[in-house]
């Protein structure tokens, strides 16, 4: 137990004399430059406050210049870790630059928007929040929270093919023929009385002259007129239910007795017009 | 009183090993190299054991157990605890005929893991900071490992420990349980291609990186790492320490990037601040995830069929109103069963033909567990179509199925008979029926006296 607590202690003493002083950021100072190299802002950072946004159009150059230095004080240091982070809140993406860092801890960065760094993660039309990290073998370290820099939106880059299949595909909707569109009501009847009105001219007619049907009873003619009447029966029914199997068995068995009682009934009928009966 | 309260607690103990398994088996081989000892993953490897696995122990150079015999794989499971482990040339002689001695066996290439995963065998997979077959392995899982030698570096959070030993916060996720104290990782990060096959499970903190130099003199190599084109520098959140992979046969790989997390000193090791580490937690997680104990899910079967029918019919016709019904489950490990799971509200349902004609929400039916039902109407257009269900996921089980169904359209005596608009056609044709009827009956039955006295006259 006691070599343990030893080698505890061993790690503390070490962690102490290793951590000798923390981290300071001298001079922070930005520019943002234009293509045809005119200044268009330019100002010293506040550590305490974050400045106004910076604002890069697509051919503007900002340059960041800050030295390192051991608690405060003038003596440059270069630690090992100097990244900037470029971090989008929103969609959590996330680019590190290392900034180069002299031995006198002098610190020079330069993003030119017509060429951007293949580590500045795409873009949205969010600021990002640019932060710098410090971080080091001897010293303590440490973060600081720099500015917000809004970007020219980057091009999404291109997905797997797979990706869709991971979310929420958009609905899709069959879009049906119209239903067929149909005349009003009352046309179809007038229509339909009028293909019947030459029952009213026939019936009239008829009724001027007189129809008589002596045989009509006669056995040898109502059977047959019975059939034919049960052929119409069938067709109407065929119309309102009956499906064209049952029609054509239905028809094929009264087809037989219809042909024998036509045969007796036409030659009955031939046999009165030739008045031989 | 006591007497019956420890049998009944002995009983539970016992009822968890019996029941609490995979959903796909218990049986796991752990490979395990040499150079690492098995007693300092106990609490993992007991973990294991005390869930209902059954560990079957060898090495990488061992040819027993087999891995897989005749095609079928031997185990539900396995675990590569062999970060180290490469194919090396064994000796002069054998160079010099070119001979090249694998430290694994002959049954343990990245081909035959690739094959165990289309068998439906989860992999667990330990990497570290050399270059190994499982490193190039990773590679085809769409990770891209950091060059060989460069292991996560992070000096934050201030600590006493070395930088390569980075305790790093446990994210949320459906796959991790809640509240998981940070864990203590030291081995390799890897970036993310772009499948979206890939489950991130442990992400690296902001503040680490990759890096080969151990003082800060090497803070320019960093910067020239960054400069290379191709490479650049294995940086902040955006890599992961622990990934998972499911394929398309649902089965699950975990890349780690060490396999120190899992030993019992990170897990008896106390934070920065003195709180206990999540490592024992977190690896049980990740394993209950990778032997699909987790986030497991099914359809049990499909059933389709016309509104006010029960079967489901050979073919549809066009305009058919159809209610398609879907049935899952998810494993429950505390029970070792499939119990109805309705807690997906996003799933859809496609209705294809070559393209899909409809894309509907099917939804969870409330009070019928594991029950999810859309009803909707079959399009005008015929042809052979497909009830489709692909829902994928980050992390659960992919649930696909596809049933083949017919679409016809309406048969000759399916059409509606009594159109108004044809009110005029049935009267002309049943005058024209009547008609005939009358004339018939008529001709038949009437005397035509005139045509009698004619024909008397010309007799």
């Amino acid at each position: 137990m006691v070599p343990r607590i030893t080698f505890h202690f061993i790690w503390l003493v070490l962690a102490t004399c290793v951590h000798a002083g923390s981290l300071s950021l001298q001079n922070p100072r930005f520019t943002i430059t234009s293509s045809t190299a005119a200044q268009l802002r330019t100002d010293t950072l506040s550590l305490a406050e974050k400045p106004e946004p910076l604002k890069l159009g697509p051919s503007d150059t900002l340059k960041f210049t800050f030295q390192i230095t051991e608690n405060g004080e003038g003596k440059g240091v270069q630690p090992h870790q100097t990244f900037l982070r470029f971090h989008d809140s929103v969609s959590g993406e996330e680019g590190i630059q290392p900034v180069r860092v002299t031995p006198g801890g002098k610190a020079k960065f330069e993003l030119n928007m017509a060429r951007p760094p293949p580590s500045l993660p795409p873009t949205a039309d969010r600021p990002l929040e640019v932060s710098l990290i410090l971080g080091s073998f001897v010293h303590e370290p440490t973060i600081f929270d720099l500015f917000d820099l809004y970007v020219p939106p980057s091009h999404a880059p291109a997905p797997h093919p797979d990706e869709a299949k991971f979310h929420v595909l958009p609905l899709i909707h069959h879009t049906f023929r119209p239903e067929q569109k149909l005349p009003p009501k009352f046309v179809s009847v007038v229509f339909a009385a009028l293909v019947l009105s030459p029952w009213l001219v026939l019936l009239g007619l008829w009724s001027k002259i007189g129809v008589r049907v002596p045989h009509l009873f006669s056995p040898r003619i109502i059977p047959f007129t019975a059939l034919l009447g049960a052929f119409e029966a069938l067709l109407c029914w065929y119309w309102i239910d009956l499906k064209l199997g049952e029609v054509l068995l239905y028809g094929g068995i009264l087809a037989v007795p219809t042909i024998f009682a036509g045969k007796t009934a036409l030659a009955a009928t031939g046999e009165w017009r030739t008045g031989k009966n | 009183m006591r007497f019956p309260l420890s049998a009944f607690l002995s009983f539970l103990a016992l009822a968890n090993n019996v029941f609490a398994k995979s959903s796909t088996g218990d049986s796991v081989l752990v490979v395990i190299d040499s150079s690492l000892q098995k007693e300092d993953y106990s609490k993992f490897f007991g973990g294991l054991e005390e869930r209902g696995y059954q560990l079957t122990f060898r090495g990488p150079k061992d040819t027993h157990p087999p891995v897989e015999q005749y095609g079928i794989p031997g185990f539900s499971h396995v675990i590569l605890f062999t970060p180290e482990t490469k194919f090396v040339v064994a000796s002069r002689c054998e160079r010099a005929l070119s001979i090249v001695i694998p430290a694994y066996t002959f049954d343990i290439t990245p081909q035959s893991l690739v094959g165990l995963l289309s068998e439906g065998t989860n992999l667990l997979v330990t990497l570290s900071t050399k270059q190994t077959p499982l490193s190039s392995l990773s590679a085809e899982f769409s990770l891209i490992p950091p060059p060989p030698g460069t292991p996560l570096v992070s000096h934050h959070p201030a600590r006493s420990e070395p930088a390569t030993v980075v305790p790093i916060p446990v994210p949320e996720s459906p796959l991790l349980t809640p509240g998981t104290p940070p864990v203590w990782f030291s081995g390799v990060p890897h970036a993310f291609g772009n499948s979206p096959y890939l489950v991130p499970i442990l992400r690296a903190t902001s503040e680490s990186f990759a890096a080969d130099s151990f003082d800060d003199s090497g803070a320019d190599t960093l910067v020239d790492a960054s400069e290379k084109v191709g490479e650049g520098l294995w940086a902040g959140s955006q890599l992961g320490l622990v990934t998972g992979f499911q394929t398309l046969k649902n089965s699950r790989v975990v890349f780690a990037g060490g396999v120190e997390m899992f030993g019992d000193e990170y897990a008896n090791k106390t934070l920065p601040d003195g709180a206990p580490s999540g490592n024992e937690k977190f690896v049980r997680d990740v394993t209950a995830w990778a032997f699909r104990e987790t986030l497991a899910l099914r359809i049990d079967n499909t059933t389709h069929h016309r509104v006010g029918e029960e079967g489901s019919p050979e073919k549809y016709t066009t305009n058919d109103q159809i209610i398609y019904t879907a049935h899952i489950s998810a494993y429950d490990p505390e029970t070792s069963s499939w119990k109805p799971y309705s807690g997906i509200t996003d799933m859809q349902l496609e209705f294809t033909m070559l393209d899909p004609h409809i894309r509907i929400a099917l939804p969870p039916v409330t009070g019928e567990p594991g029950k999810y039902q859309v009803q909707f109407r079959a399009p005008d257009r015929h042809g052979v179509f497909k009830f489709v269900v692909d829902w994928r996921r980050k992390g659960y089980s992919f649930l696909q199925t596809s049933t083949t169904v017919p679409v016809v359209p309406p048969r000759y005596d399916q059409y509606p008979r009594f159109l108004s608009a044809a009110w005029p056609y049935y009267a002309g044709a049943i005058s024209t029926s009547i008609g005939f009827f009358l004339f018939s009956a008529l001709w038949l039955a009437g005397d035509v006296e005139g045509k009698k006295k004619k024909g008397l006259k010309t007799e």
